[in-house]
């Protein structure tokens, strides 16, 4: 019996090791490499032109989807009327599909219907430009960014905005002077998982915006352009980029512990 | 005075039924009832948590049916206090005032008076969560408080507090009432607490107001089996304590018995009917109240039977019914009841 105990435990510690192994050798080697040529490309333009336009990008994209999913989120999570469970499943449809389906469906919308060509009229051009990127990454991040919300909201008590209001508070002062602050780590985390998403997000930008050097290129796109090219370094460079970014986010992430804990232990 | 025409309110399986209800101003009144009578859905619907399905609601002639929460004017203690776990106590105490963007100088006054009453000066700088429940017990008070409320609510303020630190809130929450005079609606489902407190007492069972009234009325002439129920000491007296050296006598009627108690005057006593022996004859024992008495009537009660007897006075007394058997004692039999004195609730 305890010999077999024994084998049990080893063997699912070799298999974590040999997993574990496995994802840092990828992610070291890549990162080994792309550091030495990420001072090189510092100076080379190409990839500072793509570091500025997807910070801008993804920067703006997430902004706005945060804009959108705090009130969404809120209400999906405060409020029970019909269709709630609709709007839930069709705002997580973004989550399941392919990011080039994505990019597909807006594309045609933007591009074939007088929805796209009035706003087109008005000055908003989203095919083949930068606004397009942005567009594609708000449509692929806010899911996620009104998941972490709703969980957030989910774990501050309700009541403790109805004692606010039996002390004078309007709906609007309870919710920015009570569950807002309380919300602050969950808001945190979710704009840094959205962030990390959109600065990451290329299928579904490939599609709306294209591959464009030096117009619509961004880390992810540099990174394939180069690629398809030869051009290992700077490919490399990029990647590495993204790298960092996303062992960042998910730093920030683990730190402020959105989700496993919940916002707040105590209420 | 806060009056509730016929509301009625329907969620879920609860319904509440057609509440009637008027209380009258500075008064501290107790909702009495078990768990799930939907004492708490009455106080959500005073504060505005939740619209009535029907019926009105007037606070000091306003008709606020169908105002919102904070046009009410209304002080809401939850049972687990709900302080704001972003705010330290000072700020949530002060938050009210904040809201109303009242002059420094007066939050300070206001704070200052707060604090004094509930004896929560140290704590100020403190987070809620470093509190214990009796301290954020005292938060949530002062911080409804500050906001001089028209009426207070207090669901179940005493339920989560060790039975110490019950006692003494207990107190002070009195003493409070004398002080600001804040009508208040206390709710609980431990009827020694309404008595304590209570001016009068509201009686409820499955969404319906049974019966109100002041203690001494519901606890002498219960209107329905529920309340007297509920209400659960059968032997409650009126008497008064006689100070004749041996212990503390209490004379109720023609009966002496004698208990403990500091208390002067007219007291009321009650003794649970499981803390009553019964035996045939008088002998000898350490308890201090042995009484001769005339058994009225047997009532079985399942494996239980209970025993009315007239010692003077009716006494009721609980005992297995095989020990009952044992003694071989009938209705018209001679008994004797024996009990200590530290059986004897006087308050």
């Amino acid at each position: 019996m305890k010999a077999s105990n024994t084998i049990f435990k080893i063997s699912i510690g070799l298999i974590t090791f040999i997993l574990f192994a496995f994802f840092l050798s990828t992610l070291g080697n890549i990162v080994w490499k792309g550091l030495g040529s990420i001072l090189d490309s510092l100076n080379n333009e190409e990839i500072l032109f793509a570091i500025r336009l997807s910070l801008l990008t993804s920067v703006t994209s997430t902004l706005i989807c945060l804009f959108f999913a705090l009130p969404v989120a809120y209400g999906l999570e405060r409020y029970k009327f019909p269709g709630r469970k609709l709007i839930r499943v069709v705002l997580n449809i973004p989550l399941s599909l392919p990011p080039l389906v994505s990019g597909v469906a807006l594309l045609l919308l933007f591009a074939t219907t007088s929805f796209g060509a009035g706003l087109a009229a008005i000055g908003l051009n989203f095919i083949f430009s930068v606004n397009g990127i942005i567009l594609a990454q708000f449509f692929i991040i806010t899911p996620y960014m009104i998941r972490v919300l709703e969980s957030t909201f989910r774990d501050i008590n309700p009541r403790l905005e109805f004692v606010a209001r039996t002390l004078g508070c309007s709906q609007w002062q309870a919710f920015s002077k009570i569950t807002l602050p309380l919300a602050k780590n969950g808001i945190i985390g979710g704009l840094v998982i959205s962030w990390s998403r959109a600065i990451g997000e290329f299928g579904c930008a490939l599609m709306v915006a294209g591959a464009t050097r030096m117009v619509t290129e961004t880390l992810p796109v540099a990174l394939f352009l180069n690629m398809s090219i030869g051009n290992l370094e700077t490919a490399m460079a990029a990647a590495t980029c993204l790298i960092i970014i996303s062992i960042f986010s998910l730093f920030i992430f683990e730190v402020l512990g959105v989700e496993k804990k919940g916002v707040s232990r105590l209420y | 005075m806060i009056s509730l025409q016929n509301i009625s309110k329907k969620m879920g399986d609860f319904h509440l039924d057609n509440i009637s209800l008027e209380i009258f101003d500075e008064e501290y009144f107790v909702l009495l009832g078990p768990t799930g009578a939907g004492k708490t859905v009455i106080l959500e619907i005073i504060s505005g948590m939740y619209k009535a399905d029907s019926g009105n609601l007037w606070i000091n002639n306003k008709n606020l049916t169908k105002a919102v929460p904070e046009a009410r004017n209304i002080g809401f203690v939850y049972q687990d206090y709900m302080l704001f776990p972003n705010l330290d106590v000072k700020g949530n105490i002060i938050f009210p005032l904040t809201i109303k963007k009242t002059p420094p100088k007066i939050v300070e006054a206001k704070l200052v008076r707060m604090t004094e009453l509930l004896n929560i000066s140290g704590l100020l700088k403190r987070h809620p969560s470093t509190l214990s429940g009796g301290e954020q017990q005292r938060v949530a008070l002062a911080r409804a408080l500050i906001n001089e409320p028209e009426v207070l609510l207090l669901d179940e303020p005493l339920s989560a507090l060790d039975p110490r630190s019950k006692e003494v809130f207990q107190q002070e929450l009195k003493s409070i009432h004398d002080e600001t005079k804040t009508t208040t609606i206390h709710i609980t489902h431990d009827f020694n607490e309404a008595y304590l407190l209570a001016d009068r007492i509201g009686i409820m069972e499955r969404g319906q107001l049974i019966e109100v009234g002041s203690s001494e009325e519901l606890f002498k002439r219960p209107k329905s089996p529920f309340v007297a129920e509920f209400l659960g000491m059968e032997n409650i007296y009126q008497g008064q304590v006689l100070e004749d050296g041996n212990g503390t006598n209490i004379l109720i009627g023609p009966v002496k018995i004698n208990g403990l108690t500091n208390l002067k005057g007219r007291v009321n006593v009650a003794i649970r009917p499981e803390d009553i022996i019964i035996s045939k004859e008088n002998f000898p024992s350490s308890a201090r109240n042995t009484l001769q008495g005339v058994i009225k009537a047997i009532v079985p009660q399942g494996i239980m039977v209970k025993l009315n007897l007239d010692i003077g006075i009716p006494l009721c007394a609980v005992l297995t019914k095989k020990s009952l058997d044992e003694l071989g004692l009938g209705v018209g039999d001679q008994a004797t009841a024996i009990f200590k004195s530290t059986a004897v609730h006087i308050f």
